[in-house]
């Protein structure tokens, strides 16, 4: 089973890799790492912050941007390409299938952020002597946050077309990120609610003392949670599609 | 040769309706039954739309059917380890195309389990198998499209599979690729392989096929040997040739189905007729040089089956 998921994780990281979008991207990300010393000037030590502020709010919509240019279209081209016919008459599961397009969309995303972030410690190197390793936590919370736009992306390109699937991610990530705005904490839906705030560790890290490993194990936790119930969504939706 | 006992391939009762949320639900598959022995090749025929491809899809786990039992090697179609022994062309096969002909190989060896130097070896193999040695670096979007087809071929065989389904394989080749695909499909049969092929090209099932099954309208019209099906009773066929450019009136008095190509004379006679007309031949200075039972081609058997149904015979 795991052998069949690795398999199809594989072919998408490959996949991906033949694209030019992922290096558009990060060239595009490096071009804005370069230019945010370019912003306004603020007091020694507060410009390292924002620094670290724009730079993490920058992985986040660059990792954004390539990861729904890449898992909108993946299943619904497979399926509407019938490529998808080789590998679902072998001995696969259509659940191995759909985890195995997620965990190779992840992969490559991850490995996109990790490029990303080693982009602005570079930049942060070289114009502010300073290395600035605390930037791997925000881009930890902003690997975990994409894990799960993949995780439902997946999952509704298995049922409908791209354009669909990038309005519900980006109506997950409203109502994600908007517990604060809809619900008030006293309120018993605030337990409840389908939080990612958890997730948005821009500011401890940019302006505070980052998060520890406990808090880091937390959000690892909430995000398979996300994960898991997208995926399994998305694999029973399309268990029952005729393709 | 014993007939052996279990079918590699069983389907009973296949039926798939699509529902729809405006109107009448659309029957595609209404009642379909077959079953493929090792070591046989059946062929599945019908026009457009009477269901071949969705019976394929159904017992591949592409399709949910609406009902019917599907076994593939004695196991449930859609249980886990069912289609491990299985190789599949689709009609028309598609591939990703940033990807070279032996990278595609990989990914597939590695879905059927197989390890990497069986993947190597294996994939070698069957690229010189369909006449694609040469191109295994090729990137797929150099391809044509029946060089695609033969790499279908190739995928759909390199897990030696027990069981091949072919949906149309000789689509979008040439008539050498026809005969290497016919070449294949015959190999493997003698190999133990059970063998459906789905096609449009009739004369390819002719050569291929043990035996056919006929869809109509999503169900089985007619179903059995293709000697049986296609044999006329009481006719043989009679070929001859230095008759002259047109048959004496007398033997065109007995003749039937007459046609003349590349100076030879082909007619059907009568059984109780062979003798009068052979000796009509050998008294106008000719020679004879066939005579045997008289076979229906499968397209004139299709054409009378299908009219006999209603269903326009061109469509298919």
């Amino acid at each position: 089973m795991l052998r069949r998921v690795l398999a199809i994780a594989g072919s998408v990281v490959a996949d991906a890799k033949r694209r030019r979008t992922p290096y558009v991207v990060l060239l595009f990300a490096g071009v804005m790492a370069a230019a945010i010393p370019m912003l306004p000037s603020y007091s020694v030590g507060v410009i390292q912050a924002v620094y670290r502020e724009v730079a993490l709010a920058m992985v986040w919509v660059a990792s954004l941007v390539l990861a729904l240019s890449l898992a909108a279209g993946r299943v619904p081209s497979e399926v509407e390409r019938r490529t998808v016919y080789n590998v679902l008459s072998k001995d696969v599961r259509r659940w191995e299938y759909v985890l195995g397009t997620w965990l190779g969309l992840t992969a490559t995303v991850w490995l996109a952020i990790a490029a990303f972030t080693a982009v602005c410690q570079v930049v942060a190197l070289a114009i502010y002597g300073e290395a600035m390793s605390v930037l791997w936590q925000g881009a930890w919370g902003i690997a975990l946050e994409m894990a799960v736009v993949l995780a439902v992306a997946v999952a509704v390109s298995c049922v409908i077309g791209p354009m669909v699937v990038v309005a519900v991610v980006a109506l997950v990530l409203f109502i994600g990120h908007s517990r604060g705005a809809l619900v008030t904490s006293d309120s018993p839906l605030w337990r409840y609610y389908p939080s990612l705030d958890q997730l948005v560790v821009i500011n401890p890290v940019a302006h505070g003392s980052g998060i520890g490993p406990r808090y880091a194990t937390f959000m690892f936790v909430s995000a398979v949670a996300w994960v898991v119930a997208a995926l399994l969504l998305g694999s029973l939706g399309f268990s029952r599609r005729d393709l | 040769m014993s007939p052996p006992t279990a079918p590699a391939l069983r389907v009973v009762g296949a039926r798939k309706q699509y529902e729809s949320m405006l109107g009448k639900p659309k029957t595609a598959v209404a009642d379909v039954s077959l079953e493929v022995y090792p070591g046989e090749v059946l062929g599945l025929l019908g026009p457009n739309g009477a269901g071949k491809t969705t019976t394929l899809k159904m017992l591949l786990g592409i399709v949910r059917p609406s009902g019917g039992e599907f076994e593939i090697l004695g196991r449930p179609a859609r249980g886990p380890g069912a289609r491990a022994r299985l190789g599949f062309l689709p009609e028309q096969p598609y591939f990703p195309q940033h990807v070279t002909a032996a990278e595609a190989l990989r990914l597939y060896g590695r879905l059927l389990g197989m390890d990497r130097r069986r993947i190597i070896s294996r994939s070698r193999e069957m690229l010189e198998e369909v006449g694609l040695g040469a191109e295994a670096r090729t990137q797929l979007s150099k391809f044509s499209r029946g060089m695609l087809q033969r790499l279908g071929l190739a995928q759909a065989l390199l897990g030696e599979p027990e069981v091949l389904i072919l949906d149309e394989p000789a689509s979008g080749l040439d008539p050498i690729g026809q005969r290497d695909v016919r070449n294949t499909v015959l190999k493997m049969r003698s190999a133990g392989t059970a063998v459906l092929l789905s096609s449009h090209q009739l004369s390819e099932v002719e050569a291929v096929c043990d035996r056919v099954t006929i869809l109509s309208r999503g169900e089985v019209a007619a179903s059995g040997d293709i000697g049986d099906l296609l044999n006329a009773a009481g006719r043989t066929s009679v070929r001859a040739r230095g008759v002259g450019e047109a048959l004496p009136e007398t033997l065109a008095a007995l003749a039937e189905d007459i046609a003349f190509s590349g100076g030879v004379w082909m007619f059907a006679v009568r059984d109780e007729d062979v003798r009068r007309a052979l000796e009509m031949v050998w008294e106008c200075g000719g020679s004879v040089v066939a005579v045997e039972p008289k076979r229906e081609s499968l397209e004139d058997y299709f054409s009378v089956m299908l009219a006999r149904g209603g269903v326009d015979p061109d469509a298919a």
